[in-house]
């Protein structure tokens, strides 16, 4: 009876200590992921004038490790190029090229890449640094994440003002023409690494 | 509802309409006009700012002066007026009418295909008309440009026949559209 109980004993001892190793394991697993181009997009929003203007990014590419159950290696590291701004003004679009604004000549891409990924009530959020017209600063951001078929879809926003990275130098300066603060929206349909 | 003009004069609410919306018009030239020479930039944006938002204005008050005039009755014009100047000055003024909404709207359709919303002095958005076209902004900027010089010509007849009324035919033609006169009853 005593063997029994012993035996009984070690057996748990070993079934808790294998599902032990197996969580350890998945916590170091993270899925790796690119962004599909064409069904990805990556917009802003700003305020010209009083009133709000949308524009997207056409060309980034994004890299991503995630598992909502090892968010410590998650990581989500994008690339983007400037000179694919597109706000559906030629003017608009070759002012923001310009040196006051974007100055794409000598900083042709921006780099957002996180730090820390957490858990929020509603999904993910996650810091990482943004460097922008040469300036680096932390920026958070707000996600969902969704496996789905073939992948998985990415979907979030941020808030950022312009004036932290020097976007908008002489006459750009002025929050009263364009307002400091800008929304950012992405979208990114994932595909496995391969 | 009653005809709130008296046989001669305008009222107060006509008069307000006229006068409001005319300096309107001047504070529009002036801000087009000139933004028209500067070049890309904070300074342009800025002002074509204020002349969205004062155009927007009187888009607004044109619907309401539409709206009044259709329930009131203008005085009646000086008996000795033939009747072509009679056409004429009727045909003029349903031109200025009808500019009154047209310019606005041109402009409003200019910004909305330019993909440049039109905010109400920062207050508002107004929605857009259009959705963003090079080739529609184009022609509507010919339309827009066109149109306002027209309207500087009519402007410039309706200013000329005032005085004209006032001065040549001495009636009362100006006065009753003028605050602080009054014009003899007519008999």
């Amino acid at each position: 009876m005593k063997k029994l109980a012993l035996a009984a004993t070690s057996t748990l001892i070993i079934a808790a200590a294998t599902a032990a190793a197996a969580t350890a394991a998945a916590a170091d697993s993270v899925a790796s992921f690119t962004a599909a181009a064409e069904q990805s997009r990556l917009e802003f929003a700003g305020v010209q004038a009083g009133a709000e203007f949308k524009g997207v990014f056409h060309k980034f590419t994004a890299s991503v490790e995630f598992a909502p159950d090892a968010l410590a290696s998650s990581r989500i590291d994008v690339q983007i190029d400037m000179n694919s701004v597109d706000t559906m003004d030629k003017d608009r679009d070759t002012t923001i090229r310009s040196k006051d604004v974007f100055d794409v000549s000598h900083n042709p891409t921006a780099h957002y890449v996180t730090k820390t990924v957490t858990k929020t009530a509603t999904g993910f959020a996650a810091v990482g640094a943004l460097t922008l017209r040469g300036v680096t600063k932390d920026v958070p951001i707000e996600f969902q994440f969704a496996p789905a078929a073939g992948g998985a879809k990415l979907s979030g926003s941020a808030k950022l003002n312009r004036l932290d990275f020097g976007v908008g130098q002489g006459e750009w300066k002025s929050t009263e023409t364009i307002g400091d603060a800008v929304k950012i929206n992405f979208s990114l349909v994932l595909k496995p690494k391969t | 509802m009653p005809n709130q003009n008296s046989p001669t004069r305008y009222n107060a609410v006509a008069q307000a309409f006229h006068w409001i919306i005319a300096a309107l018009i001047v504070t529009q030239f002036t801000l087009g006009w000139t933004a028209q020479f500067l070049p890309l930039g904070a300074r342009k944006v800025a002002r074509l700012d204020w002349h969205k938002s004062f155009g927007m204005t009187i888009l607004t008050l044109a619907v309401l002066r539409l709206l009044w005039r259709l329930f009131n009755r203008p005085p009646e014009l000086p008996a000795g007026m033939t009747t072509i100047e009679k056409s004429l000055a009727r045909a003029t003024h349903v031109l200025f009418y009808v500019l009154l909404f047209v310019m606005p709207l041109t402009g409003w359709m200019m910004s909305s295909a330019k993909n440049y919303s039109v905010s109400w002095f920062h207050q508002f958005t107004w929605p857009n008309l259009i959705g963003p076209n090079e080739q529609a902004f184009n022609l509507l900027r010919t339309t827009h440009d066109t149109l306002s010089w027209l309207l500087f010509a009519l402007a410039l007849l309706h200013i000329l026949a005032a005085l004209k009324h006032h001065f040549w035919d001495k009636d009362d033609v100006l006065k009753r559209m003028l605050p602080f006169t009054k014009t003899e009853k007519r008999s």
